[in-house]
């Protein structure tokens, strides 16, 4: 459904995407995780016809974005960030306009209220767009992007700044529409998150440094280094200054470790624990260029 | 006192860091006092002039050549008959007229006074009542001269040259007959212009464009989509004031109604491109409300809504010469007052 081969996008100097290339199929929630300015948001806009490529090829629900990328955006939903829908509008009148954009006149009512059913907002229809709670303007947000039944669905982090609750309802939704066939492409900074998608790219200054299922990810960091618990009192400053230690951070009474898998290993009593996604991005990220500053590498913002 | 100081030196920075908005603020008023400071005068020059001249000797000569001095009168339009003088006003070839009777040096000679005919297009009392102080000052000075001559040779004293004023389409030089064809200019302009470049830029701010773009709708159809509303708010206030206008102040409109509301149609067309320009240029809402502000001024200035265009130096008559609002005021005052048809236009 979508299919991205050695795309490039420049800004001026600045490579905003490096020869990224991955694929997305039907039915899959695929996710782009990555930190801020990685690309993630450069990639979407790319792939929902808001920018053009400076070069490769993308294809998106079987067509070049460069060559017809009017049909291209007639079989896509794009939600962008910050939940942008018109506040001043109602519920129901903001999945009208949305609809009326891609439908045809006498396939609007029908597409709206199935959308208002399936993202059950039945109750707040007549509400103010900007009346809603974070939560719910997202629901409204991501059901206006898909009002029109689209083929492939972009998500530019639907769940930024949004409580745990709400985040589950949402990843509900996003799976709700792939089941219905869509292939829905979701960026997030979250990396706890990224084990609900189906497979995963990480992005990392512009280019996909791993991509696969959140398992296939964990096995490929599990190749270059592990990662212990550790009961120690020693400060965390001077255990991250240790050879062999990638990465380490406070981890209830004691500390989680990242260590190389072919360097020395600290002399502490350690405990082996199996990664999360958050230590797969440490790994994945540091392998490259371990000269890297580590305060360019954070999570979220 | 330290929480205002911080507060105030927050907003400081933040008009800095804003580089449209810090100019516009440096700039405007200056570039504004330096063209208004030279562009409003109301010494007024070139004056369009229809003449007819019924005697064809040396008074009457000596009486254009006189007007002419200075580019104080510009003769535009020559009568041949003493009709087509206030024809001339009506189809703004022209917007005073003189008409000389036949035989004013035979008249000069048996000491009587030559009875000119004046026509001043009253459809501005502003210009009305410069164009008159003019005209008088002209003719007091060839009545000297002419007196001159006459009291050496002995004979008697009385004004050679007396003129007869009309004033012509507001003869009561009313101020809402002129002001109100001159506010629906001014109404439009900012109606249009404003709402307009406010519209497209609070899309832009709310990243709601994005989503726009991404969708099946052409660039086009989002610019002609956005314009549309506004086009037909703007065209009806435009008839409520013009309604206002004409019931409440009893401005007449004496061209034909049709033409007004196609003049206006057109005007709002040009003023939403206006509009969508800004919005182009300006990134925030008040960015693009200052950008609005920099069109209006001049606008208001230049347009002949408070100042005759005759009483500024060329440079500004050229630049009124591109200032839209200046045809749609020129072009109401025509019809409504002047009941100017569609070729006089």
């Amino acid at each position: 459904m979508v299919s991205v081969e050695q795309v490039s996008r420049q800004f001026g100097k600045l490579a905003a995407l490096d020869r990224v290339s991955l694929q997305v199929r039907s039915g899959e929630v695929f996710g782009l995780l990555g930190p801020n300015g990685s690309g993630k948001t450069t990639l979407i806009r790319v792939l929902t016809g808001v920018l053009l490529p400076s070069a490769g090829r993308a294809l998106v629900a079987g067509l070049d974005v460069r060559r017809y990328p009017d049909r291209v955006k007639a079989a896509i939903g794009y939600a962008t960030q910050e939940a942008s829908v018109y506040r001043d509008l109602t519920v129901r009148e903001n999945l009208e306009f949305r609809a009326r954009l891609y439908l045809g006149a006498r396939a609007v009512p029908h597409a709206v209220e199935e959308t208002i059913r399936r993202f059950g907002l039945q109750d707040f229809a007549h509400q103010l767009a900007g009346a809603l709670s974070g939560g719910w303007r997202q629901r409204l947000a991501i059901a206006q992007a898909v009002v029109h039944g689209p083929k492939v669905v972009f998500l530019d982090e639907p769940t930024t700044g949004l409580d745990p609750v709400s985040r589950r309802t949402i990843w509900d939704l996003i799976h709700q529409e792939a089941a219905r066939g869509a292939a829905v492409v979701v960026t997030t900074h979250y990396m706890d998150e990224a084990e609900r998608c189906h497979r995963l790219a990480l992005l990392y200054g512009g280019k996909v440094i791993a991509q696969g299922t959140p398992h296939e990810l964990e096995q490929q960091a599990l190749q270059s280094a592990r990662v212990v618990y550790c009961q120690t009192s020693l400060p965390l400053e001077q255990i991250r200054a240790m050879p062999g230690v990638l990465d380490g951070w406070p981890s209830g009474n004691g500390i989680r470790l990242i260590l190389e898998n072919n360097g020395p290993t600290p002399s502490l009593p350690l405990q082996t624990v199996y990664p999360n996604l958050e230590d797969v991005f440490i790994v994945l990220t540091r392998q490259p260029s371990p000269a890297d500053n580590p305060a360019s590498k954070g999570g979220p913002e | 006192m330290n929480r205002i100081a911080a507060l105030a030196q927050k907003e400081f920075t933040q008009i800095r860091r804003d580089h449209v908005l810090s100019r516009l603020i440096v700039g405007l008023p200056i570039i504004m006092t330096l063209l208004f400071g030279y562009a409003i005068n109301f010494t007024l020059s070139g004056i369009r002039l229809s003449v007819y001249d019924g005697s064809q000797d040396r008074i009457s000569q000596y009486l254009l050549q006189e007007l002419q001095k200075e580019n104080r009168f510009a003769l535009t339009h020559t009568a041949q008959s003493p009709e087509q003088v206030t024809q001339a006003i009506q189809e703004n070839r022209a917007r005073v007229g003189l008409v000389i009777p036949a035989g004013a040096l035979q008249t000069v000679r048996q000491d009587k006074a030559v009875q000119l005919e004046v026509y001043v297009d009253g459809s501005d009392p502003n210009f009305a009542f410069q164009a008159q102080a003019a005209l008088r000052k002209v003719l007091g000075d060839v009545n000297s001269r002419l007196l001159a001559g006459k009291v050496l040779a002995g004979t008697a004293t009385t004004p050679p040259l007396t003129p007869t004023l009309h004033t012509l389409y507001n003869p009561e030089g009313k101020t809402a007959w002129f002001t109100i064809p001159g506010i629906i200019g001014l109404i439009m302009t900012i109606f249009t212009v404003l709402l307009t470049a406010l519209s497209i830029v609070r899309e832009n701010e709310s990243r709601t464009m994005e989503s726009l773009i991404s969708s099946p709708i052409k660039s086009y159809e989002v610019v002609l989509g956005k314009v549309l509303p506004y086009f037909v708010i703007a065209t009806l206030v435009s008839l409520v004031v013009l309604s206002i206008g004409h019931w409440v102040f009893g401005v007449p409109v004496r061209g034909h109604l049709l033409l007004l509301v196609g003049l206006i149609v057109l005007f709002v067309l040009g003023s939403l491109g206006v509009g969508v320009l800004i919005s182009t240029l300006a990134r925030s809402q008040i960015q693009a409300v200052f950008g609005t502000f920099a069109y209006i001024l001049p606008t208001i200035f230049l347009s002949g809504f408070v100042f005759p265009v005759e009483g500024m130096p060329l440079f500004f008559k050229w630049l009124s010469a591109i200032i839209p609002a200046r045809y749609l005021i020129e072009g109401t005052r025509g019809v409504m007052l002047r009941g100017a048809g569609l070729e006089t236009l």
